[in-house]
């Protein structure tokens, strides 16, 4: 929140790059960055403000809205006990800067968000689905999703087709 | 002796007449294996079934093993993804015959409070269920009552029939008549043997 002692840090870290406080019902400590910051304003808030820790790396997707999906940073420091959260807009297709430089430990947050959202993130090394099977095609968490799902037993039913296949082959047609 | 109804004249000479089916059957319905395939919660009060407060041991199948190679009786219990499901009915194509399936609370039976892309609508659409037990959890009373279910739909079973039969003609349950009808990909999957099972290497 602006006029705090957290906000004096995060605003002199951030000096040169753009953003804006938001105020959210929780209270926490929220702003708003231009993709094109996002890794810039990331490296100094690890470097020069002391977060040294990524609570959470996620996304949400506002479907009517353009750009569609908000990526969430939110980021802890030890050494003053304070949180800060970092909203950034993005466009599908768009791809995310990955802090994973910073932060080993958000790797599987990101793989998570690719997973669920179909968000790319540049620099990580191994971002490939987390939960759902790897040849699973499409993006669970997406608003135009549907909850019951696309086919969901798709999967299965190759495996199980390709299966009977070598038991049978005189079988499978 | 239950089920096995003994001719009564000829028991005071040490032995007795009964139906061989009425004899094969008993012997399946009192040494039912299961194979604990628990998928999340309902494997808890499974344990509990197992353990000795329920005592399984009261009806036989407190014998759980880990590989399905010597268990007959499968015991789904909790929420079975499409994840899982390759890995689920492997298990059961593992088990040798005669084997069982007991969908085990809401989850496996109907995909429970789970309406979702990631989570099977219930397991009957890719195993044959003998009985589904509802509740989430169900308590250990209802799994163990719908054992006993179990034990007498075991009952009813034909398998001389079957063996007479020879293979192809009755279903791989051995009851020798459809004792339930699932939808067609089950009918289907139903009807496809193993390799291992010598009815496959008929031709």
């Amino acid at each position: 929140m602006p006029g705090t002692i957290t906000s004096e840090r995060v605003d002199g870290a951030l000096a040169g790059i753009e953003h804006r406080w938001l105020v959210h019902r929780d209270g926490l400590p929220a702003l708003e960055l231009d993709l094109a910051g996002l890794a810039h304003a990331l490296r100094a808030l690890k470097e020069r403000a002391g977060f040294e820790s990524a609570t959470f790396v996620t996304a949400v997707d506002r479907l009517p809205r353009v750009p569609r999906f908000e990526l969430v940073h939110q980021l802890f420091s030890l050494a003053h006990n304070e949180r800060v959260r970092l909203h950034t807009r993005l466009a599908d297709g768009e791809n995310a800067p990955s802090c994973t430089q910073l932060w080993p430990g958000a790797a599987y947050m990101e793989r998570e968000c690719y997973d669920m959202f179909g968000i790319r993130f540049e620099g990580h090394v191994g971002l490939k689905r987390l939960l759902m099977p790897e040849e699973f095609e499409h993006h669970p968490l997406r608003k135009d999703f549907p909850h019951q799902g696309i086919e969901p037993d798709r999967l299965y039913r190759e495996w199980d087709k390709k299966r009977r296949a070598e038991w049978h082959p005189e079988a499978a047609r | 002796m239950g089920a096995l109804k003994p001719v009564p004249e000829t028991r005071e000479d040490g032995f007795f007449a009964t139906r061989i089916d009425a004899l094969i059957n008993w012997g399946r319905k009192n040494s039912l294996w299961p194979m604990p395939l628990g998928l999340s919660c309902c494997g808890i009060e499974l344990m509990a079934m197992l353990g000795p407060k329920f005592d399984l041991a009261r009806f036989g199948a407190e014998a759980a093993r880990f590989s399905p190679r010597q268990c007959d009786l499968l015991v789904v219990a909790g929420t079975l993804t499409w994840k899982m499901a390759a890995a689920a009915r492997l298990v059961y194509d593992q088990m040798p015959e005669p084997k069982w399936v007991i969908a085990m609370g809401v989850c496996s039976s109907t995909g429970g409070m789970y309406d979702s892309y990631a989570v099977v609508q219930g397991v009957d659409s890719i195993l044959p269920v003998d009985v589904y037990v509802p509740g989430c959890p169900p308590r250990p009373d209802a799994v163990i009552d719908a054992i006993l279910k179990l034990q007498t739909k075991i009952e009813r079973e034909r398998p001389l029939a079957r063996i007479l039969a020879g293979p192809g003609v009755s279903d791989e349950r051995g009851t020798g008549a459809r004792t339930y009808q699932p939808n067609d990909a089950v009918r289907k999957s139903v009807y496809d043997l193993h390799p291992h099972d010598p009815r496959a290497r008929k031709g």
